[in-house]
């Protein structure tokens, strides 16, 4: 019994002063290097490795990732959210390609959201319909290209729908296109300094300012190829994916 | 009996159809997306007409799916909801998850829900009707009074006397407003009449104001500016000194050119409204943006701070165990969100099927541990706040100008509004801003009614010629006005005008109508006529920003005036909206969202003030914060 109440009298209660901070201390330091070396691990992942597929509503988007996702060619509507699936090329890793709606109301907040994780953006064009609708396609175009964030990337330019028979070709596509960025550039160059918009993205004009407008002379890497989904004509779209990665 | 059943992600790939006929639905299933699903209009009903065909559906917002089921108008089937319901339950069941390179068959199950749907309904048909309770009954809501027989009146009884009542009084505040400079004859006459109308509350009394009512409104019509009428009479030599249609010499002063500051401001497009939208437009210094962009600069920084920890938290929100959120939980968050819309002013209706719709897109989803439900309801609110307001074509009139141009013809706008909202004032203002862009403008004065409004533009055209004179031009005058005095039709004076612009090369035409009340049928025939004659690129309603609840009056009638008295199939309704006054409003920017959501049809200017320069164009993201502040 006596033996039992030394040993209870010897454990005496801690006090605050004569505690070891040390451990602590040191437990807590490797506790933080962890964290932050998991939070950067984690930012730096979340580097550029999508591939982006936009374009104007009705292009053939939708259809096109379904085929290169998943092999098939279900029906497809508009749609309202974006498409998000793994690619898999044949020899390397995997990359991630996100289908962003082409309805105006919904588009330009997707884009937001994933144009910083963009290392390729595929600009959807209906190869029928691009004479029509030329202004709309040039002004989206627009947009994308003089984005601050889409500066790194390499676009290409689909020419989509080629299955039918009055579809133009990529050339004829190029031409006209080059036609209406010179003057959507022209139009817009004349902005005022726009009060609400964020220095981080500023917009910015394209090309050299006295010439006319031309692919070559702007920082992305554009390539124009065509192809069909319907028929599954996707061959050089899936090259040019399988080079950048 | 139903042609077409699919269930589509949100995505638009489709995952199982069944279709009877062979028909392409897509067009159908698309327009209810645009039409429906983007307008954020998806409300209790989920019902969608086009054509003869009418689409009923269901969102998912757990699975992120769409169950559409189409079939023809006329033939009502009443199952439909359950059916749906069922389908839901019974597509989760089978496939939990959903992965889109699958193969879904689900003819089975949909066939046996089918039948059960129809069965029940069948079986619910034939069952005899219950009696009515009395709660339900007419007679209930009749009023003992009324129910009182008075063999002294004639064969109306009092709630039909009421609603003549209530009749009359809607009907006599727009006859005193039709009414031009009235003689105090007629002024007594209609004192007397209402006198009688309150005494006695008939039927003929009803009758009789409205056929005096329809006279006066067309009296008004043909009067125009009705001659000056003097105590002592007058003559000839009267007429000269009262003849307002030309200037007198010595108005033709040198104009003063005090807003010479304001040339060259205006170039370019239009600027985004500001963030804060309280420094006063008028001093467009380039310290005033540069400190602003300084401000945006340090915050910029501070904002991406808290994305790091919350890259933590959603790691283990994956973890924990979620649930989901149903119609009454969200009720009173919703209730909230819907009463902060209306103190922000928007209309009381709008604010109604914003949350409705907010409702249905969150039913049944999955709520993080770390989330709640009013920041749920916050976030999705804004969401579809945001896609309101954004446009949902491209607008760009310089663009589309330049094009015009280009094919040699004018590009007409035209403005329509409510009285006093400020038509011609903003007419002026965007015709500054198209001469600062280099376009020749010709002014249509198609307001023959309103005493001054020929004067007025006259006016603006001189101050704008004198701020862009023609030496500066290649010697063009920039601005000129076609106007025809008062008193004549307006459409044959836009169509003359449109004409001399294509004749003399000028590059754009504004017309300026008069003033009208979307309640004043002859007036709403006439604008149509307008409309419809001189088929214009572009019909701008013109809105102010102060209006509340009178803002979707204003609009419905406003458009179904244009879509009925037009005898075309394809009626050229309101394009696109001009939203005025926007600097007497702080933060009740409410009626943006009003105007918006019931035309669809994007805001193209925003009028924030009363000189040249205070025109800008507008910035979703600031409207949206400000709304939801």
């Amino acid at each position: 019994m006596d033996k039992l109440n030394e040993k209870t009298r010897e454990r005496t209660p801690v006090k605050l002063g004569e505690v070891n901070f040390t451990p602590i201390l040191i437990a807590l330091l490797v506790g933080f290097i962890i964290v932050a070396i998991f939070v950067i691990l984690r930012r730096r992942s979340a580097g550029r490795r999508d591939f982006l597929l936009t374009g104007l509503s009705e292009a053939g988007k939708s259809a096109i990732f379904m085929q290169l996702v998943h092999g098939k060619f279900p029906e497809t509507f508009t749609s309202i959210k974006e498409n998000v699936g793994e690619y898999y090329s044949g020899q390397q890793a995997a990359t991630r390609l996100v289908d962003i709606p082409g309805h105006y109301r919904v588009r330009d907040k997707c884009f937001e959201l994933h144009k910083r994780n963009a290392k390729g953006i595929v600009f959807v064009v209906d190869s029928v319909s691009v004479q029509k609708d030329i202004r709309d396609v040039a002004d989206f175009l627009y947009t994308i290209l003089s984005d601050s964030a889409t500066q790194p990337c390499s676009v290409l330019i689909l020419c989509n729908k080629q299955d039918q028979t009055t579809a133009k070709s990529s050339q004829v596509i190029k031409t006209l296109l080059e036609k209406e960025l010179h003057t959507v550039r022209d139009t817009r160059s004349r902005k005022l300094q726009s009060v609400g918009d964020d220095e981080v993205n500023k917009p910015i004009v394209l090309g050299k300012p006295g010439r006319d407008f031309e692919f070559a002379h702007i920082s992305q890497q554009v390539q124009f190829v065509e192809s069909s989904a319907k028929d599954n004509q996707l061959k050089q779209l899936t090259q040019w994916i399988d080079r950048l990665l | 009996m139903l042609d077409f059943v699919v269930v589509f992600t949100k995505g638009g790939v489709v995952l199982w159809n069944s279709n009877e006929s062979g028909q392409n639905y897509s067009s159908c299933i698309n327009s209810l997306i645009r039409g429906v699903i983007l307008e954020e209009r998806n409300t209790e009903s989920k019902y969608f007409e086009e054509d003869h065909l009418a689409v009923q559906f269901k969102l998912d917002n757990e699975l992120d799916l769409v169950y559409a089921a189409v079939f023809q108008k006329v033939i009502k089937l009443n199952y439909l909801d359950n059916f749906l319901s069922e389908m839901q339950l019974a597509f989760k069941e089978k496939f939990s998850e959903i992965a889109l390179g699958n193969d879904y068959d689900f003819e089975q199950e949909f066939r046996s829900v089918l039948s059960a749907a129809e069965e029940a309904s069948a079986k619910q048909g034939k069952a005899p009707k219950a009696m009515r309770s009395y709660n339900e009954s007419q007679k209930s809501k009749k009023t003992v009074a009324s129910m009182i027989e008075d063999p002294k009146k004639s064969s109306s009884s009092a709630t039909t006397a009421a609603s003549e009542k209530r009749v009359n009084i809607q009907e006599s505040p727009p006859s005193s407003t039709a009414g031009s400079p009235r003689s105090n004859e007629d002024i007594i006459q209609e004192n007397r009449r209402k006198l009688r109308e309150k005494l006695t509350p008939t039927k003929k009394a009803a009758q009789e104001s409205r056929a005096s009512k329809a006279q006066q409104s067309t009296q008004s019509e043909k009067a125009g500016k009705k001659p000056r009428v003097w105590d002592l009479g007058g003559n000839s030599k009267d007429a000269v000194l009262l003849d307002r249609s030309k200037d007198a010499p010595e108005d033709q002063v040198q104009v003063p050119s005090i807003h010479n500051e304001l040339v060259g401001t205006m170039q370019g497009q239009i600027p985004d409204l500001d963030e804060q939208s309280d420094s006063p437009s008028d001093e467009s210094d380039v310290d005033d943006y540069e400190e602003q962009q300084q401000q945006r600069r340090q915050a910029a920084p501070t904002q991406r701070k808290p994305k790091s920890s919350s890259g933590l938290l959603s790691y283990f929100k994956g973890i924990v165990g979620a649930k989901t959120m149903t119609r009454q939980e969200l009720q009173p968050a919703l209730e909230k969100m819907r009463d902060h819309l209306i103190s922000k002013n928007v209309a009381s209706e709008i604010a109604a099927k914003l949350c409705d719709s907010v409702a249905t897109s969150l039913e049944g989803k999955q709520l993080g541990t770390f989330d709640s439900i009013a920041s749920q309801v916050r976030d999705a609110l804004t969401q579809s706040l945001v896609r309101i307001l954004s446009p949902k074509r491209r607008i760009d009139i310089i663009r589309d100008a330049l094009e015009s141009k280009r094919n040699g013809r004018p590009y007409t706008i035209i403005f329509c509004g409510v009285n006093g909202v400020g038509k011609s004032t903003n007419l002026a203002k965007i015709c500054f801003w198209l001469i600062e862009n280099d376009f020749n403008v010709l002014i249509a004065a198609c307001d023959t009614f309103r005493a001054g409004a020929v004067e007025q533009l006259r006016t603006h055209t001189r101050h704008l010629n004198a701020l862009h004179p023609p030496a500066k031009h290649q010697n063009r005058q920039m601005v000129q006005l076609y106007e025809k005095g008062y008193g004549k039709d307006a459409a044959g004076i836009a169509m003359e005008a449109i004409k001399f612009a294509h004749d003399t090369k000028v590059d754009v035409v504004l017309v300026d109508t008069a003033g009208r009340m979307q309640d004043n049928e002859p007036l709403m025939r006439s604008l149509s006529k307008l409309i419809k004659v001189n088929n214009p690129d572009l019909v701008l309603f013109v809105g102010e920003a102060l209006v509340g609840n009178e803002a979707v009056d204003q609009l419905v009638k406003f458009n179904q005036s244009l879509a009925d008295y037009s005898s075309h199939e394809n009626p050229h309704i309101i394009d696109g909206i001009v939203l005025t006054k926007f600097d007497t409003i702080d933060d009740k920017v409410g009626a943006a969202i009003s105007m918006t959501y019931i035309t669809g049809q994007p805001i193209v200017f925003v009028g924030t003030g009363q000189t040249y320069a205070d025109l800008k164009a507008i910035n979703v993201n600031a409207v949206v914060s400000s709304l939801m502040k």
